[in-house]
């Protein structure tokens, strides 16, 4: 593994050498606008007569490298705008600059935009099978990130109750840590329960991107099935964007966004939020009396659900300089408080169980385009995580769901008597490493490495050794990747991907046979994988995008998943690296009538042969989940989405999604007869759901440039079954009923965007939730926002 | 203009949220009233698909035990969760969940004038590590098996379906040596309730480990008030009956056989020098018959008991490890013993590959001679074998497609 590494290495430095060691050529860049100011992304520049061109980036800015001195037409072509063409002198070794300033076409047939919070077509024109969200029109509204990806085409979050409960995350059938989170390009693994994408406010970001099964390699990491990159404003400009909101349940959430960059470079971003819920909302249950009996199907109200949490990230440092374009240091911080209420299932109902997180993360970030040479890109990231994780259960109670109690004798717990505390000392590195040869031809290498090492102690049991046992696991994944780009309508990307990983565990035994002797024995485990893959797209005509990507990927075993998270998650050490091959293919279409009706269509098929699937199943008490390697599973998917909008009055859409997940385990482990569940359907798995939305725009409200927008989202998913499907007489089967979910919400727009009210009603029907083994999710609820928002560009 | 598409967005609207709308729950009370019986018979099989992952058990119900075949493909009434145990008392079927520290749900079943097995209600118990018919209750004891020292038992009424009485038992001071008494089953003997225990260190990591592994224990108790009476003793063989597997019967002259296997351990590794035993409790005492003494691992040639099922008239079905001197492995061999006459024979026709059997869960009708257990081999599944004690021989009856046995009740109707 290490030897590859090194190879890899070497054979990127040969290439930035060699075309170094040419002679130095000129070039040329400039910023891309509209004829109003607003920068463009995604448009093309090509200079006319050779091979040379690319495509602006998010600011409209734009960098053509080695070419020669001479005379040159330069064209910008952007969906929406009148192509212009300007001619340039460029001289021996010098970027020459060159702006651009584009009228919006009125004739252009090709003028495409459809309202809605998924566009972003920079991101949506690559190769890889992506969604992006446009963040930036959730930011009035109150939800989280989690419940924002709910509303995407193949996404199902499922949560285990209200504000800040353990989320079960799925994206085309791939669950759990199979989907990986990254917040700009770092992966997210390691910063515990204070900060997660269940607490992390939606104005943190200005979009989501979602990509579904291959991941591209500068995102690196081991994600099997996907990867959600939250990318936050990096823009460089003063702003400040501080909402808060309030709602049933007494949920209480405040952010506070702030950033302010100084001409001379130096910049400060202060991002901090807050949430409180006491989730002290009705569920339907049967309550057992302390004789046993149930008061079938009771309303009752949850009571030992109070969640907090409060963070800080603050970043300060210099861009624009000679040896970064950006070299900042950062602190998260941050902590959270979580009572238990239930186990896996409703019948297990706790009264004073609770637990306790922290953050403390020092963050570094530095960033350089044309490192040594033109071309050449450089990004590191290093983190370290001191948070802690508590689990607090010392009170020998027995709760019921009436909030009465029976207390016992002793020293007893309601589960497991804990006041274990431990700290995970997670530590990441990442370097991702580019280089544009030209136009055409691009390579890019990206290192993850990971560290882990659990230490902890519980003061009740201070003797008690198996705590002070190593659990430590590193991992490292290494990815190498080609992009080609024949043509505006066709490029390609090839890419490798080397994951390792090596887990340091202890198994007790008894060294003498005498009475209370224990000794551990030290083992040690490490796997090296080796994937793969390659995406490509192509555009028939510009509105008509073709793509198709295929990938072996790995993904290791998580943390939580070998070691358990002392909480609803039991650990596995035993648990291999699951892998896949996965294949998508999808079309985006977008079409106009006369410039007033707006239509997208995107469809996209996709089918997984995933081997060693690790899948949350309960334990043998029914009391907790562990993951285990559920042998051979496949999943032929679909998933379309259809999006209409009038003028920049109306917009609507629906999209579904289908998966057909099936054991494909011929023979159960030592079992020479075919297994009965070969071929059935996975069981606890939605598999038909969707989403549709509609929003009117109503400008000039009140007074002139106020706006008021009304909202409503419908969500559905189809009932299905806890357990296999084939087995037993359908009408005695558990499973998760129907699922029809209804918000509506209405935003009211002031000062241009200054000042926002939001109103919010979830659950409008108030219809009973479920997601996960019948625990329950809040009923009707209402969320009202205010928001400030200021921005000052600074060019 | 734009109220010409509010009232359609509106209308469209309104549609979906009352397409979307749950229906009301029931909450209406079971009624339970004994109806005539037919004097017919329908005998419940449980079964677990063999897989990895959403496993629950499944009920099916059986004309007979003896041929035939019975799938949970598309059939049997699904339990909620695997891991379940299943009795039968007054002639009502219950299906509890292994809950291990947490409150379990049981429910209960009874068949209709047809024989058609049908769900009667829920009630809530606390975790199941022993559960037995006593009189009219069915007795169940949560035992931790280290931290908190307090066993609790609880006697819940089998046609009330609720908690009827409770008791907290100190078990250290129970066992008296500095370890932990786990009971490992009860039994209703005369009208008092027999509760042999294993003595356990109930610490990390050896938590059922033991110093004495070369004695047995029965304390005494009361019914229905629970008071402890007498813990009798003997140092004759090993702890009666194992972790969830009931070791002492009473037969139909009042005398109470007690099973011992023999498989105490120290840090995983056998260690009792005593045989696995029968020993006897003779009608009307609370004291071991010295007199009595039924070496079956000497019989055998050297093997262990690991389970009993009672025939009637004195006869069982023992089930042995595989191996002698061994107390390892999931497969078994098969024997008939007469603790009266203390004959020992053993059972020919039974497959080798076996990698499950039922144990505390199978059918007898206590005829003398005949037994059903449920067995599952690698090769071809799981079917239940009928024993002939007065031949020593089993042969293949009921094939059970899909699904491990994991026990086999009968109800009237």
């Amino acid at each position: 593994m290490q030897i590859k590494k090194i190879l890899l290495l070497g054979i990127l430095c040969a290439c930035v050498i060699f075309t170094s060691a040419q002679n130095r050529l000129s070039g040329v860049s400039g910023q891309i606008k509209s004829a109003t100011g607003e920068p463009i992304p995604g448009a093309t520049i090509k200079i006319q007569k050779t091979t040379s061109g690319t495509f602006s980036d998010e600011n409209g800015n734009f960098r053509i490298t080695n070419i020669k001195a001479g005379n040159y037409h330069i064209q910008v072509t952007a969906i929406g705008f009148v192509t212009i063409k300007k001619e340039i002198t460029v001289s021996e070794n010098q970027e020459s600059k060159l702006n651009f300033s584009l009228n919006a076409s009125s004739e252009d047939m090709e003028t495409v935009n459809v309202i809605g919070r998924t566009a972003n077509q920079q991101v949506n024109r690559q190769a890889f099978n992506v969604t992006s969200i446009d963040a930036k029109k959730l930011h009035n509204s109150t939800l989280d990130i989690s419940h924002a990806l709910d509303r995407v085409s193949g996404v199902r979050v499922r949560e285990a109750g209200g504000l800040g409960s353990r989320m079960d995350f799925s994206l085309n059938g791939f669950t759990g840590r199979q989907v990986k989170f990254f917040i700009d390009g770092v992966p997210m693994d390691n910063f515990g329960s204070s900060f997660q994408i269940n607490n992390i406010p939606i104005n943190l970001a200005q979009r989501v991107e979602v990509y579904k099964g291959v991941v591209p390699v500068w995102l690196g990491s081991d994600a099997l099935g996907g990867a959600i990159n939250i990318v936050t404003d990096n823009t460089t400009k003063s702003y400040a964007d501080i909402s808060y909101s309030y709602g049933s349940f007494n949920t209480h959430k405040t952010a506070i966004n702030v950033g302010y960059t100084s001409p001379s470079g130096f910049k400060v971003q202060l991002n901090a939020f807050q949430n409180y819920s006491d989730n002290d909302y009705k569920v339907t249950t049967d309550v057992a009396s302390f004789d046993g009996r149930y008061f079938r199907n009771q309303v009752v109200k949850r009571f030992n659900d109070t969640y907090h949490n409060e963070t800080i990230i603050v970043s300060a440092g210099l861009i624009n300089k000679s040896f970064a374009d950006q070299l900042m240091f950062g602190l998260t911080a941050g902590k959270n408080y979580a009572e238990v209420q239930t186990g896996a299932r409703m019948v297990s109902v706790f009264g004073d169980w609770h637990r306790r997180g922290s953050i403390l993360m020092p963050t570094v970030k530095y960033q350089k385009k044309d490192l040594f040479t033109k071309g050449l890109d450089l990004r590191i990231n290093g983190n370290f995580n001191f948070g802690t994780e508590q689990n607090i259960d010392t009170v020998y109670r027995r709760y019921n769901w009436f909030q009465e109690y029976k207390e016992y004798p002793g020293a007893g717990s309601e589960r497991e008597r804990s006041m274990y505390k431990f700290r995970n000392n997670n530590g990441l590195a990442t370097a991702n490493l580019t280089y544009t040869i030209n136009e055409r031809h691009s390579l890019s290498l990206n290192n993850v490495y990971n560290s882990f090492n659990r230490k902890g102690s519980d003061e009740l049991f201070p003797q008690n050794q198996n705590y002070e046992q190593p659990r430590k696991n590193s991992k490292n994944v290494l990815g190498l990747g080609y992009k080609f780009s024949a043509s505006e309508k066709w490029n390609t990307s090839v890419f490798a991907k080397q994951f390792y990983q090596s887990n340091k565990y202890a198994q007790s035994y008894n060294p003498s046979g005498n009475w209370g002797d224990v000794a551990y024995l030290q083992q040690e485990n490490s796997y090296s994988k080796t994937g793969y893959g390659i995406a490509t797209t192509y555009f028939i005509v510009p509105n008509f995008q073709l793509k198709a990507s295929y990938e072996k990927s790995y993904r290791l075993p998580e943390t939580d998943e070998l070691f358990g998270d002392l909480l609803n998650l039991e650990g596995n050490i035993s648990l291999k690296p699951e892998q896949s091959n996965n294949y998508n293919l999808g079309f985006s279409y977008q079409a106009q009538v006369n410039q007033i009706h707006r239509f997208s269509f995107d469809g996209n098929v996709m089918y997984r042969d995933a081997k060693d699937f690790i899948r949350p199943q309960l334990n043998n008490n029914q009391t907790k989940q562990v993951m285990g390697n559920l042998a051979d599973v496949t999943n032929l998917g679909f998933e379309s989405e259809v999006r209409y909008s009038y003028k920049q009055l109306f917009t609507a859409g629906v999209n579904m999604t289908y998966q057909n997940l099936r054991n494909n385990t011929r023979f159960e482990q030592g079992q020479t007869m075919e297994s009965p569940l070969y071929k059935d359907r996975i069981p606890n798995m939605p598999y038909l759901f969707g989403n549709a939305d509609a929003s009117l725009f109503f400008n000039n409200v009140g007074k002139k440039g106020n706006t008021l927008t009304l909202g409503y989202n419908v969500l559905y998913v189809h009932a299905y079954y806890l357990s296999w499907p084939s087995q037993g007489t359908s009408d005695t089967k558990y499973d998760i009923p129907r699922q029809w979910m209804q918000d509506v919400n209405a935003v009211y727009t002031l000062g241009g965007g200054k000042y926002n009210i939001g109103l919010e009603c979830k659950n409008l029907v108030n219809n009973r939730i479920y997601d996960n083994f019948s625990l329950q999710k809040p009923g009707r609820a209402f969320y009202a926002k205010v928001r400030y928002f200021f921005s000052k560009n600074r060019s | 203009m734009k109220t010409r598409y509010l009232l359609p967005f509106l209308s469209l609207s309104l549609v979906a949220l009352f397409a979307g709308c749950d229906k009301e729950l029931d909450s209406s009370e079971i009624d339970d009233v004994d109806t005539e019986l037919t004097g017919a018979t329908k005998y419940i099989i449980s079964a677990t698909p063999i897989g990895t992952t959403g496993i629950a058990d499944y009920l099916l119900t059986t004309n007979s035990l003896d041929s035939g075949m019975v799938t949970t493909q598309g059939n049997g009434i699904e339990q909620d969760g695997s891991y379940r145990y299943y009795l039968t008392h007054k002639n009502r079927f219950f299906s509890l969940l292994y809950g291990q520290g947490n409150p379990g749900a049981v429910t209960t079943y009874r068949l209709d004038a047809t024989g058609k097995l049908n769900k009667l209600t829920n009630f809530q118990t606390e975790t199941v590590q022993l559960f037995a018919p006593v009189k009219d209750d069915i007795f169940i004891a949560k035992i931790p098996r280290s931290g908190n020292e307090f066993s609790s038992f609880y006697r819940i009424d089998a046609r009330k379906y609720q908690i009827v009485g409770e008791k907290q038992v100190n078990i250290v001071k129970l066992a008296g040596n500095g370890e932990r008494a786990h009971f490992t089953w009860a039994t209703q003997v005369g009208d008092k309730l027999f509760a042999p225990y294993m003595s356990i260190k109930g610490a990390a990591p050896d938590v059922f480990g033991t110093a004495y592994p070369d004695s047995s224990w029965v304390a005494v108790y009361s019914y229905p008030d629970l008071t402890l009476e007498k813990v009798i003793k003997d140092n004759r063989t090993s702890y009666i009956g194992a972790y969830f597997v009931n070791g002492l019967v009473e037969i139909e002259n009042g005398d109470a056989y007690a099973f011992s296997y023999a498989s105490a351990t120290n840090s995983g590794t056998p260690s009792s020098k005593n045989p696995s035993a029968v020993i006897r409790i003779n009608k009307g005492t609370t004291e071991f018959d010295k007199s009595y003494f039924f070496n079956v691992e000497e019989l055998s040639g050297g093997y262990h008991m690991a389970g009993q099922s009672y025939l009637g008239m004195g006869k069982f079905v023992v089930q042995m490890y595989a191996q002698p001197n061994s107390l390892a492995g999931v497969a078994r061999k098969f024997a008939i013993v007469d603790v009266i006459n203390k004959t020992f024979k053993w059972v020919t026709g039974v497959p080798t590959d076996i990698t499950r059997t039922t144990t505390i869960n199978n059918y007898a009708p206590k005829d003398g001679r005949t037994g059903y257990i449920g067995i599952t081999t690698a090769s071809e599944g799981s079917y239940v074998y009928v024993f002939d004690a007065s031949i020593a021989v089993a042969k293949k009856g009921l094939n059970v497609v899909g699904g491990t046995i994991t026990a086999i009740n009968a109800l009237q109707y």
